[in-house]
């Protein structure tokens, strides 16, 4: 074969070896064995040298042999490269259902991550949520407080993998990210175990254990924001889960952890669900204060503005009737008493003068249908199950005053109150605070980000006042504390059959407001008056156990 | 030439290349015993194993020395590093897998008795093959080497033990034997005796029309083979056995003839035949479908596969480390997949050095070949070597799902009495052939 052939089937094997390396999703896939075997013919004949005549056939015949078998082991050698460096991380990770339906994954992996020295979780002034403490070869994973383990999510190695910031900062915990490489590298190779970073949240765990004793074991969630930094300071949901029955380090363990397992899943009440980032409600009543800042921001409406509300309204044939005028005999109110009092057809009037087409862009601009950016997965706000909806005229009015398709999560409820107060801007909410190596170095610490601007200043305090005057003047006045400038608002979310859950928003400020809280119970039997009570509890302890730093 | 008498040696080369798998053995097995008990304490005792080997090692070499051999100086040190790698991983793996299983109990002293037996064989050779005329009598005996190899397949064929679906063994009283292992190499003796003695009849040739055959005596054994070979995959559904026969043949005959068309013509008709087989049997279609996606049935069929992947995988560039790895997820670990276990705990590094290992092994067992006077010596050293390389292949290649997977064992490496003791016996042989008169 002449060199110049020959050296050129070289490159073109290696090139398809190369080229074949990086690509293909698994080990042996046939496009990846056709790419070899083509480069193997190419490396036959790259290897065909021309040999001296004067050879012997016997050692013509043995250094062809041996030249064969070279490239056999050079082929060998690439498809070890393959399976054992290139294709490494998929494989390991790799996991297949077997005919049966049972999964297979690696039993390495539960191991590997039982090796880490996971990273610890803390409450912002220290208290352990997720703590790390060594096992017998293994390192344990703990959560000593019931009130904020369920906010860390679940750890579970060798069975349910991880969950809530176990799983968002799962790279940061098991010292992936964050670390220095080097030390990483060194640890691995010297077998030591590897180090994760610590997070340190916003969560306060003296108010989320205060949530939890207001809530009394009800279903609800409740939500506390600071209204200038969008810092979580208390996550509240019920029915919640205990991290601890789901980790496992041994598999003995695991049967009770499965059976656990089980009955989460079987639970009617989906305890896994967290009700403050994943449940979604009808925001009842407390959706009017979205409906008056559109009206106010787009000049449709003004405070002082008057509404004729004389106990009903007929919209193309569909006759509403209102229930909560304070005096019957009244026909005429504002804009602020139709928020005061919670007059749905105030508000079904104010919703038709916006009109579907704003109604739907304010919409957008709150968030409904975007992913609010968060610590934890939230379930999506809708305004309605699409923008045709709202060219119904009714379904227009339902909306404005809270019902009709609307869907909101407690938390984006706390984060639309914030906005109120903090001059129309909404804060990317956020529990994690700092991410720090166990030395004490802090990687990333979260700085306050305005996440959107959906309304104007004056809006946002006009609404404020809003608020505050359906505390003072309103129906609202259960949610009073004394000393402080408060502002709020109920909901019903009508439920269709069962009990309607109850809503509170509300903020608080001494006298600039600083918190915001949303609360909501399901099905209660009681009204509104119980999600008022924990609102206002909770916005005073908030109040009184921050003080400014 | 042929040198007699006793004239002392200095095998200076060959016991410098021993002293690190000495070490290896040495320090391999403080690691397994010391380190996944976070131990640092060791005695004699824990290590007696390895300093026995290392022991035995230099001594066999300090005897040829003394036995004025002047043979290959570099065949002993590469069969001492594989065999201390094979060692030490059963070591390693024993413990676990005696937990698993009472029937793996005494894994590891049955281990440490074939590779003594293997040494002592592969010394004997070295030390009394010149004065018995060895090689005589292996080329005059052909024929009966022919039919003991007949005898020895047709023996697993009637009297074999099936185990996991195929008939590799034969049970004589309390241990199995592995005929395949020793067919491999009476066949290589056969082989080289046949062809040596035909040689001249390479330059012709049987004209049919334009076609030009292979004379009769290349022609009736390589049908012969043929239909050995697949009687083996087809009867005793032992692929890797027919695999390797056939490979030996093939390269037998491509070196006594130097024609390539032959070997072309061997493998295409083979291939079409496993082809057809495939066809034919359920049990190669699955091994088929083990070799290209094994994930489909991750917990039956492909169970095995699918472990393997994970651990070759978890071994990354440099591995876990002996002892840090699970190996013992994989079936068969200690014997078929032996290799899967090192490339997880040695890594890639591990991987590919044992590879170098056996091309160098092959290599050198191919420069005997080319410096050997005789034929029949050349041929022989040519089979014996293909025999490491093509096993090598067969069953590395299996494992890391480059072809079907086929149980057949690492030479040196796999845990196993009949594979062992013929591969020692075939280290021997090529030793004692590289000491044999050479070529100008």
């Amino acid at each position: 074969m002449p060199t110049v052939l020959r050296s050129v089937a070289f490159v073109l094997a290696f090139s398809l070896i190369a080229f074949g390396l990086g690509t293909g999703d698994s080990v042996s896939d046939a496009r990846w064995l056709a790419l070899l075997g083509t480069a193997w013919v190419l490396l036959l004949v790259a290897t065909r040298v021309r040999l001296p005549a004067a050879l012997p056939s016997f050692n013509r015949s043995l250094v062809r042999t041996a030249l064969v078998l070279a490239t056999v082991f050079a082929v060998v050698s690439a498809q070890l490269v393959r399976i054992q460096i290139v294709q490494s991380e998929a494989t390991v990770n790799r996991s297949a259902t077997a005919p049966n339906g049972d999964v297979v994954a690696n039993p390495r992996l539960g191991n590997r991550d039982l090796a880490v020295r996971r990273g610890e979780i803390f409450d912002r002034a220290g208290n352990v949520i997720a703590g790390t403490e060594r096992g017998d070869g293994v390192w344990i994973r703990t959560y000593p407080d019931p009130a904020t383990s369920y906010v860390a999510g679940y750890y579970s190695p060798l069975l349910y993998g991880t969950f809530g910031l176990e799983a968002t900062y799962d790279e940061e915990l098991t010292g992936q990210a964050g670390n220095n490489p080097f030390l990483r590298w060194r640890n691995e190779l010297l077998h030591r175990p590897q180090q994760g970073v610590d997070l340190n949240l916003t969560l306060d765990a003296e108010l989320q254990q205060t949530a939890h004793d207001l809530l009394g074991g009800r279903n609800g969630a409740v939500v506390v924001t600071d209204v200038e930094t969008g810092a979580i300071l208390v996550f509240a949901s019920n029915p919640n889960f205990d991290p601890n029955a789901l980790f496992t380090s041994t598999p003995p363990e695991n049967e009770e952890a499965s059976a656990y397992w089980e009955e989460l899943n079987a639970a009617p009440d989906s305890p896994l669900l967290l009700r403050a980032n994943l449940g979604r409600y009808t925001p009842g009543s407390t959706f009017k204060t979205v409906t008056a800042a559109v009206a106010i921001d787009e000049g449709f409406a003004a405070p002082d503005d008057v509404y004729e509300d004389d106990g009903d309204i007929d919209i193309e044939g569909r006759v509403l009737v209102e229930n909560n005028r304070p005096d019957p005999t009244r026909t005429e109110w504002t804009l602020a008493e139709g928020l005061a009092w919670s007059l749905n057809v105030v508000f079904a009037q104010i919703g038709l003068e916006i009109g579907p087409t704003v109604m739907w862009e304010y919409g957008e601009r709150f968030g409904f249908g975007s992913d609010i950016p968060f610590d934890l997965p939230v379930a999506g706000s809708q305004m309605a199950g699409s923008r045709e909806f709202l060219d119904s005229l009714n379904a227009l009015a339902d909306t404005a005053f809270g019902q009709g398709e609307l869907l909101v999560t407690p938390l984006h409820m706390a984060m639309l109150t914030a906005t109120y107060v903090n001059d129309g801007q909404m804060m990317r909410p956020y529990l994690v605070q700092s991410v720090e190596t166990q030395a004490g170095e802090t990687i990333r610490s979260t700085e306050p980000e305005v996440w959107r601007q959906p309304i104007s200043a004056e809006t946002a305090s006009t609404v404020e006042a809003l608020m505050v005057n359906a505390v003072e003047n309103g129906s609202v006045q259960a949610a009073t504390v004394p000393g402080y400038v408060v502002g709020g608002k109920t909901g019903t979310a009508e439920t269709g059959g069962d009990d309607p859950h109850s809503w509170f928003i509300g903020f608080i400020g001494d006298p600039e407001p600083r918190y915001a809280v949303a609360v909501v119970l399901e099905a209660t039997e009681g009204g509104q008056a119980g999600a008022v009570g924990i609102g206002r509890d909770m916005l005073a302890a908030t109040i009184t156990s921050c003080r400014p730093d | 030439m042929i040198r007699t008498g006793f004239r002392p040696t200095l095998r200076l080369t060959e016991f410098q290349l021993l002293i690190s798998p000495g070490l290896l053995a040495i320090v391999g097995l403080l690691m397994i015993f010391l380190v996944p008990r976070g131990l640092v304490r060791w005695t004699w005792g824990d290590i007696w194993v390895s300093l026995a080997f290392a022991g035995l090692a230099l001594a066999i070499s300090i005897t040829f020395g003394l036995r004025g051999f002047r043979g290959d100086q570099v065949l002993l040190p590469i069969t001492a590093t594989l065999a201390v790698i094979g060692l030490l991983m059963i070591q390693r793996l024993h413990p676990d897998l005696a937990r698993l299983d009472d029937g793996y109990a005494a894994l590891a002293q049955r281990q440490l008795l074939y590779l003594g037996a293997g040494t002592a064989i592969l010394w004997a050779i070295v030390m009394f093959a010149g004065p018995l005329r060895f090689m005589t009598l292996l080329r005059r005996y052909k024929y009966t080497w022919l039919l003991l190899s007949l005898a020895l397949q047709g023996a697993t064929f009637f009297f074999g033990t099936e185990i996991n679906g195929a008939r590799l063994w034969i049970t004589l009283g309390p241990v199995q034997i592995q005929p395949s292992e020793i067919v491999k190499v009476t066949l290589a003796v056969f082989l080289a005796g046949y062809l040596d003695e035909k040689r001249e009849l390479i330059g012709s040739s049987w004209r049919v029309g334009p076609l030009s055959l292979p004379p009769l005596p290349y022609l009736v054994p390589m049908g012969m083979m043929w239909a050995a070979c697949l009687l083996t995959l087809v009867v005793l559904n032992d692929l890797g056995s027919a695999l390797l026969f056939f490979g030996i043949f093939l390269v037998m005959l491509y070196v006594a003839s130097g024609r390539a068309f032959y070997i072309l013509f061997g493998l295409a008709s083979f291939a079409v035949a496993c082809w057809v087989a495939w066809l034919a049997f359920a049990r190669i279609l699955i091994r088929v479908q083990n070799w290209l996606d094994p994930w489909q049935d991750p917990l039956d069929t492909g169970y095995q596969q699918v472990q393997s992947d994970y651990a070759l995988a978890s071994g990354g560039l440099l591995g876990t480390g002996f002892g840090l790895g699970r190996p013992t997820l994989i079936p068969e670990v200690h014997t078929d997949f032996i290799f899967s276990a090192i490339g997880e705990e040695l890594g890639l590094l591990g991987s590919l050095a044992i590879l170098g290992l056996y091309f160098l092994l092959v290599m050198r067992g191919f420069a005997i070949a080319l410096r050997a006077q005789d034929g029949f010596v050349r041929l022989l050293a040519a089979g014996l070597s293909a025999i490491i390389g093509i096993q090598t292949i067969i069953i590395i290649g299996g494992v890391i799902r480059l072809i079907p997977l086929t149980g057949i064992t690492l030479p040196f490496i796999s845990y196993g009495g009949s594979s062992l003791l013929t591969n020692f016996a075939i280290v021997g042989l090529l030793l004692h052939m590289s000491n044999l008169p050479r070529r100008a």
